[in-house]
Parts: C-alpha cells; sequence; structure tokens
C-alpha cells in the first residue's frame, strides 16, 4: 500500500541519506562486522551532512524543525541498505539519547553539547541496564552520593549500546538509595572523568559492528553540572522517553521486514528446484503473501504512531503494542524468510543469516514482550 | 558572476538491468517502477557551478525542460545549493530531439535574463545523443566547449580544460559562453545537507509553459532531424572455451592464434 507519512521533502532527505549510506556506510560494512566496531570518523561525517539531532536548534547547527519523520527516514534507509548493525549507532543517539539532551538540558548544558551532538564528535549513550537488574528498572543500584558541588559515582552497567565509542553517556543512578522510583536521577557521565572504566566489547549473535559493552564507575566525581533534569526524576523521564525510543525500535523493525522481504523474494525468484523456481511452490507463496500482509498491517500501525509522536499524543501503552507486535513480527518473517533461503540462509555469506541474528535482540531490549504486555495489562487496569 | 546550469531528468541507469525494458511500439524506455534522476553529468556541471560561485560569489540557476516530475531534480539542484531554479513544462513530442530542447532552452534562457556562463552535461545517461550543448550555443550565439573537465573563473576570464583523446586542452574566454562537463574528480557531485534539502522546498523555483517564453507545442515537434526506426535491448550471447594443449607453450600458441583474428578486426 500506498504510504501516506512522508511528503516530497522526506523524499528529497531520503535520496541524501541513501548517497550518505552508499559512500560512507555500506563499503565498509564488512570490514566493520569482522572487527565489532564501526569506524567513528563514519559518525562524524553523518554529523557533518547534517544527519545528526536534526531537531536541535539551528544556533547549534540542528534545523530547528522537530519532526520525527526525518529520524525514520535515516532508521528506514539504514535498514534498506542491509547496514543495521552499523548504522544503530546513529539511531540509538538520534533517537533514544538525544531527546534527553533537548528536552532536560539547561542553557549551560546546551551550550556545552548540543554543538558536538549536532556534529558527532560527541557520541551518547544510555546506560540503565545493571549486571543484576534489566527489566525491575527501579532496584538498580549504581550510586552517586552528593559531595558538595558533585557527585561520587559508584556501580557498573552492562548491555550499553555505543559503550566503547560514547562521549557522553547518560546514567541512571541512584542518588536517593532508601527510595525506589523516586530515588532515581541522571547524570552524564563524560569520557576521560576518573574511575569511569569500560569494559570489553561485547560477544553479541548479531549486531556484530555495533559496540555493546559494560561501564564501570569507581569514586567517579561527576560535577553537579552534569545532572540531567532534577535531582529524583530520574524515573520520570526515563519513563516519558521511552515510548519514543520503542518507535524507534519498531520503525526499525518494519523496515528490517520489508528489507528481508525483498531480499528473499528476489531469492525465491532465482533459485531453482525440482526445475522451477521454488518461488512457484504454493507454500511460498503463502508464506510470502501472509508475511507480505502482516509486513503492511505493521507498517499502518507504525505510520500512525509516528504521526501520534508529532502530535505529542504516543502513550505508553501505544507505543508498547507497537513495540511487541512488530517485533515480533520482524522475528516470523527473519525465520521464514530464512527458512525460503534453504541452507544458504543459514551462511553468514548471505545477508539474511545476519539479518535473522541482528532482529533477535530486538524483542528484548527498549524492553521486552512480556514487560510490553505488562505495560498494556496495567493500562486496562488489571 | 551568473550561471546558468541546464539539467535533464532521465530513468535511472543504475535501476537494475531486468527491471530495464523498452516499449517496441513507442519505442522508448519504459518506467517501470524505477526512479527518475537527474543525469549524472548534469550533476557534474552543477557542482562545477557551485564551486565556482563558491570561489567568486555570485548566482546559480537550474533550468530544466521537463515534466512535473522534474520538480524533483529541480528541488534536488536547489538542495545541493543552487539559488534558484525554472523548470520549462513539456508539451508535444515525449523525447523531443536535441534540436527542439535546444530550442527551449534557448528561449527559457533568454526570459530568464543574462548570464555570463552556460554549463550542461557532456551528454545525457539514457539516449547519449550529445547534441544539444551545441545547438543551444548555436541558438544564442555563443562560443562553446566541449568535454570540459574543470573551470576557473579570474576577474571576468574563464580558463577552461577540456580531455581531449590524447590528453587535455585548456582554452580561455571571456564570458559569456557555454560549455558541456564532464566528470573528473573534483566534480563529484556534493550530497546535499539536510538543513538544505529543507531549505530547497522553501527556495523559487518558477514553472513555465512554452507559451511563457514564446513558443507553441508546433515550434519544438515535428522537425525532428532524425527518427528512431527501432528500439529493442541487446541480447547477450556469451560463449566460453576451453584452449588445449599438451604444453603451456602450445596452449598460449592456441590461444594467441584464437585472439589475434579478434584484436585486427576491431584495430
Ligand atoms: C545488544 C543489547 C543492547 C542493549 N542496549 C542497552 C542500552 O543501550 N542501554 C541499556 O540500559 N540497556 C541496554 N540493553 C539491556 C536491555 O534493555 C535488557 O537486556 C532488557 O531490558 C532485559 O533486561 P535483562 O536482560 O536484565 O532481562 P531480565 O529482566 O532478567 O528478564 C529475563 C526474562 O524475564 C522476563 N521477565 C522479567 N520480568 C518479568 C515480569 N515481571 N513478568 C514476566 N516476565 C518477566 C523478561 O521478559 C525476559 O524474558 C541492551 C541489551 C542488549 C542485549
Amino acid at each position: 500500500m500506498d504510504r501516506q507519512l512522508y511528503e516530497p521533502v522526506h523524499g528529497a532527505f531520503r535520496e541524501a541519506v541513501r548517497q550518505f549510506l552508499g559512500k560512507e556506510v555500506v563499503p565498509h560494512h564488512e570490514q566493520w562486522l569482522e572487527r565489532g566496531n564501526i569506524d567513528k570518523r563514519m559518525f562524524r561525517k553523518a554529523g557533518e551532512q547534517g544527519l545528526l539531532c536534526v531537531s536541535a536548534a539551528e544556533q547549534f547547527g540542528g534545523t530547528g524543525v522537530a519532526d520525527f519523520r526525518y529520524n525514520c527516514v535515516l532508521n528506514e534507509e539504514i535498514q534498506a541498505a542491509g547496514v543495521t548493525s552499523s548504522g544503530l549507532c546513529m539511531t540509538l543517539h538520534n533517537d533514544i539519547c538525544f531527546p534527553y539532551f533537548q528536552r532536560l538540558a539547561n542553557d549551560e548544558q546546551r551550550e556545552r553539547w548540543m554543538p558536538g551532538l549536532v556534529d558527532g564528535s560527541l557520541m551518547s549513550a544510555i546506560a540503565m541496564t545493571e549486571p543484576s537488574i534489566g527489566s525491575d528498572l527501579a532496584s538498580m543500584s549504581s550510586s552517586a552520593k552528593d559531595d558538595g558541588d558533585a557527585y561520587i559515582v559508584n556501580g557498573s552497567k552492562t548491555f550499553i549500546t555505543n559503550g566503547i565509542n560514547a562521549d557522553l553517556v547518560i546514567v541512571a543512578v541512584k542518588t536517593d538509595p532508601t527510595q525506589r522510583h523516586k530515588g532515581m536521577s541522571l547524570l552524564v557521565i563524560e569520557e576521560g572523568m576518573e574511575g569511569f572504566e569500560r569494559g570489553r566489547n561485547l560477544d553479541k549473535i548479531g549486531l556484530k559492528s555495533q559496540d555493546t559493552a559494560e561501564l564501570f564507575f569507581s569514586n567517579v566525581r561527576v560535577p553537579k553540572s552534569n545532572l540531567l533534569g532534577q535531582e529524583g526524576e530520574g524515573f520520570l523521564n526515563l519513563v516519558k522517553h521511552l515510548p519514543q525510543e520503542r518507535l524507534s525500535i519498531a520503525v526499525t523493525a518494519v523496515a528490517h521486514c520489508r528489507w528481508a522481504f525483498e531480499e528473499t523474494l528476489r531469492y525465491v525468484k532465482e533459485r531453482d528446484a525440482f526445475g522451477q523456481p521454488i518461488g512457484k511452490f504454493q507454500n511460498s507463496q503463502f508464506v510470502l503473501a501472509t508475511l507480505k500482509t502482516e509486513i503492511e498491517i505493521g507498517q499502518v500501525f507504525i505510520d500512525r504512531q509516528i504521526e501520534a509522536l508529532n502530535e505529542g499524543s504516543l502513550t505508553a501503552e501505544d507505543a508498547a503494542m507497537g513495540k511487541w507486535w512488530v517485533t515480533e513480527l520482524q522475528q516470523r518473517v527473519m525465520d521464514r524468510c530464512l527458512q525460503l533461503h534453504g541452507g544458504y540462509g543459514y551462511m553468514t555469506e548471505y545477508p539474511i543469516s545476519r539479518a535473522w541474528a541482528d532482529s533477535r535482540i530486538q524483542t528484548i531490549y527498549g524492553g521486552t514482550t512480556e514487560v510490553m504486555k505488562m505495560i498494556i495489562g496495567k493500562s486496562l487496569g488489571l | 558572476m551568473k550561471i546558468l546550469v541546464c539539467i535533464k531528468q532521465i530513468l535511472d541507469p543504475d535501476m537494475p538491468a531486468r527491471d530495464f525494458k523498452v516499449n517496441a511500439e513507442t519505442k522508448e524506455a519504459e518506467r517501470g517502477g524505477a526512479n527518475l534522476v537527474t543525469n549524472i553529468f548534469c550533476e557534474n556541471a552543477l557542482e562545477t557551478a557551485l564551486q565556482i560561485k563558491e570561489k567568486t560569489s555570485g548566482k546559480v540557476t537550474a533550468l530544466s525542460y521537463g515534466t512535473d516530475d522534474t520538480e524533483d531534480s529541480l528541488r534536488k539542484a536547489l538542495a545541493m545549493t543552487v539559488d534558484e531554479a525554472a523548470l520549462i513544462l513539456r508539451e508535444g513530442d515525449s523525447n523531443p530531439d536535441a534540436e527542439a530542447v535546444a530550442k527551449v532552452l534557448a528561449a527559457a534562457i533568454t526570459k530568464l535574463g543574462e548570464f555570463d556562463l552556460i554549463l550542461m552535461g557532456r551528454e545525457s545517461g539514457d539516449w547519449g545523443v550529445g547534441q544539444t550543448g551545441g545547438l543551444l550555443a548555436e541558438e544564442l550565439g555563443l562560443p562553446s566547449l566541449a568535454f570540459v573537465d574543470s573551470i576557473e573563473a579570474n576577474d571576468g576570464t574563464l580558463t577552461m580544460r577540456r580531455q581531449t583523446d590524447s590528453g587535455t586542452e585548456t582554452a580561455t574566454v571571456t564570458g559569456p559562453a557555454l560549455a558541456l562537463i564532464t566528470n573528473n574528480e573534483f566534480n563529484v557531485p556534493r550530497i546535499p545537507k539536510t538543513r538544505d534539502v529543507m531549505m530547497s522546498y522553501r527556495k523559487p523555483l518558477e514553472k513555465f509553459s512554452l507559451a511563457d517564453i514564446g513558443l507553441s507545442a508546433e515550434d519544438v515537434s515535428g522537425s525532428s532531424f532524425y527518427e528512431v526506426t527501432d528500439l529493442s535491448i541487446p541480447t547477450k550471447d556469451v560463449q566460453c572455451e576451453f584452449v588445449e594443449g599438451d604444453s603451456i607453450d602450445e596452449k598460449i600458441g592456441v590461444l594467441a592464434s584464437k585472439i589475434q583474428p579478434v584484436v585486427a578486426a576491431n584495430s
């Protein structure tokens, strides 16, 4: 179906994004997968190209245009180019981390960080998860003790996307360990602060060129001027921003499904078995017809959510519904598409195998499918 | 300096070969699901113009003869930081010949004002006729140079370097003049920046009918100096033959005897 979401200007932006990815990401993607990390200069170039933090104020190098559709175009094109893993650093920075700076930073912090976030000289990450807690965020224990004009931070975080490359990390800490939700605050911890160490780049089954790391904080002195938002409002702020984070993951999911579908459609037309292309078997047709239908349904749902986000009306439960449904769809799509590739689908040289592995995390991070259903359940008064 | 760049929108030459189809009836390529893009040499011309503007100051105007779809190519030119754009809406023949296009462009340029330099791509990636630039120069009574890969502008003098089979030639000219641009490593078209993409939709883009520039559909059709009698996709015939022989020398000898007639036929 024709998508109604975008205007001609987004189409022009899409072409520029496609050209950028074709020049700066696609040719290096394989090499980055091998070495387990991107070349950070690409991120800087993305900044120079104007692909980072598009909605930032003009005085900081942005456009001042608050329209999430630009973020979505970049996200969709990353999937369409088959570079999910190398592009995630940009979507995480734009869709997930930047909104915290945009909405919570005070004037002094804006002056200090915005230009770098926009031009790509500062890459961001967000650290909530700890080795002993993930879904149950309020039980986290990284602590920030008041020490005059600074906090002394101790603890560790894990599974942090951009964990190796990030220059600024938004870290969820307990400024009041006696409280659960109300004791949480957000601190920006910077590369080079004494006592802030990164662990190894974690070995994952997918997203091979995306750095994911543990972070360790040992008596890190973080000036109070790095407190993002108000003390004690960390949880509230996380909850406020999670719908956009979840929508970003959902946008990735549908775009990734579309890419996998096209790859597979091409494959089943080219590969023969029993004297005919495998796409001619009724089973292949039924599988692809089902997937195509479900992808279209997912697209319409998510397109409406993008509009709702732009209108400021996307609720936590709507975002939860979108996130769980399309990321679970993504699992089915990848699995069925890999199946249609037969043994070749299991070989890493076939992009579908990587896509299958890359997609597996999608029902887990940003809140698991189970947690999404809990949110929806709660909204039903249950 | 006031520079005008003529650009043409064509079917994406990078579309997968299996999707490329021609209509034997109309003797034209079929659009199908392919994108329309700006001809690459026209983008090299745009890049050349923008670099001159950035070094010297002035204004760059983009002009095209096309359909409403061509607005996308002109918007892209604006996003590359061209200052203004004009579109002459095509009437009549959907694949007008070079002479007709030159006539339209000449009338449009006269309407748009005076320019010190007019740039075009060396040829278009669809039909590759490569005649429009020369004919336009003739219409406008301007000196022209083809296969130009770089232009330096100094105090009203333009120094143009053109590629030839045996090397390069350099010519100087005081404008106005017309140049047909070919690609080199320095005129790779820039990728429009996000802010410029947004701005491109706020910049002026004027649309004119043929009547607006003093022409009629009859003026630009029916006078074609050539006729397309047939259009088809060449079928590729690949043959593979293993060279036999007991020793390596013998194999080389057999191979050489097979290659020689081919080389002779092509030299
Ligand atoms: C590649 C990758 C990147 C990541 N990036 C980041 C990042 O940038 N920043 C960050 O902070 N975190 C990040 N994470 C962490 C991620 O958000 C967590 O892994 C996720 O929230 C789940 O937490 P957990 O792993 O502790 O699982 P657990 O919370 O231990 O959950 C285990 C299982 O129990 C289920 N479960 C838990 N509670 C309930 C319940 N009440 N009812 C029913 N089922 C339940 C879960 O759904 C899940 O199936 C990343 C993880 C990965 C793998």
